[in-house]
């Protein structure tokens, strides 16, 4: 009896390592999206009349209100399947944002098991900030804004 | 000299072998399949990602959708996989300032995959998407940017 009980041991810890790729993959895809929505909101949300007005040589801020929109229209854009009750929050400074989206990931193999937990809670954070300047340019230290 | 002719000698619960080695086959297949599915995912949302980030990065619109598909394409060969299982969709891909460009990739797991013998059935179809906004303040384009609407 050695030998199959050896065998399901082996397909358990399996299925584990699945459903744990399967959460680490919703994690990844989260903070993808995340970082997604705070490219785009750093772009999108600068106020256009006042850097048109103002020739691009005022500083840049982003305003708030429109990050929001445009953060919510990114995560709309593309949902992630497999991961439920998503919910998202938005932070901005002056020229930075920080997105932050989190869901409830189900696990595949775990939900057959009486007592154990059939899915577990997943974040993905961005950060993004608004520079000027050419591509690549460097900008401020993203920490502090999240 | 007696001949070992009887079966006194056998060992009861062989069947056993057998079961233990039938669910380790199945099991096998099972998870690896299942891992199958999982990084066929991960490269799905690779090329995604790659194909909505190369669209907004084109020089011009002419150049956007091949940018797109070639970068998709690099993306699915660079996880080993075959680009011909995959698809690429780009939804409203309007090269203009603040356009919302959304590329999907859907890619075709086969249901068995055995070494040495090959792929076979039409298994699942695992897909990820991927949004992009094309820069409001790039060089490149005409108009001014209107985000706000």
């Amino acid at each position: 009896m050695l030998v199959p009980a050896g065998v399901l041991v082996l397909v358990i810890l399996g299925a584990i390592a699945v459903d744990a790729a399967i959460a680490f993959l919703a994690q990844r895809e989260l903070a993808g999206m995340a970082a997604a929505a705070a490219n785009d909101a750093a772009g999108a949300a600068l106020s256009g009349p006042g850097f048109y007005e103002a020739g691009g040589r005022t500083e840049l801020t982003l305003d708030a209100a429109l990050a929001r929109r445009v953060v919510d229209q990114a995560v709309a854009a593309s949902p992630v399947r497999g991961v439920e009750d998503v919910t998202v929050d938005v932070r901005v400074t002056a020229s930075q944002v920080c997105v932050t989206v989190s869901g409830h990931v189900p696990y595949l193999f775990a939900r057959a098991v009486p007592g154990a937990a059939t899915g577990t809670t997943v974040t993905g954070r961005g950060v993004a900030t608004t520079v000027e300047g050419p591509p690549g340019a460097a900008g401020a230290s993203a920490t502090g804004v999240c | 000299m007696r001949a070992a002719l009887g079966q006194r000698g056998q060992i009861a619960g062989l069947e056993a072998v057998v079961f233990g080695t039938l669910v380790f086959v199945f099991g096998t297949l099972l998870v690896a399949n299942a891992w199958g599915v999982i990084d066929a995912k991960l490269a799905a949302a690779s090329a995604a990602r790659e194909a909505a980030r190369s669209y907004v990065e084109s020089s011009t619109s002419s150049e956007a959708d091949g940018a797109a598909a070639a970068a998709a394409r690099d993306a699915i060969e660079g996880h080993g996989r075959d680009w011909d299982r995959a698809e690429l969709a780009m939804a409203g891909a309007a090269f203009a300032r603040c356009a919302r460009v959304i590329a999907e990739v859907s890619y075709q797991v086969p249901l068995i995959v055995v070494p040495l013998l090959g792929q076979h059935g039409t298994g699942f179809t695992v897909s990820a998407q991927h949004s992009e906004v094309v820069d409001p303040y790039r060089s490149g384009l005409d108009d001014e940017a209107r985000c706000g609407g």
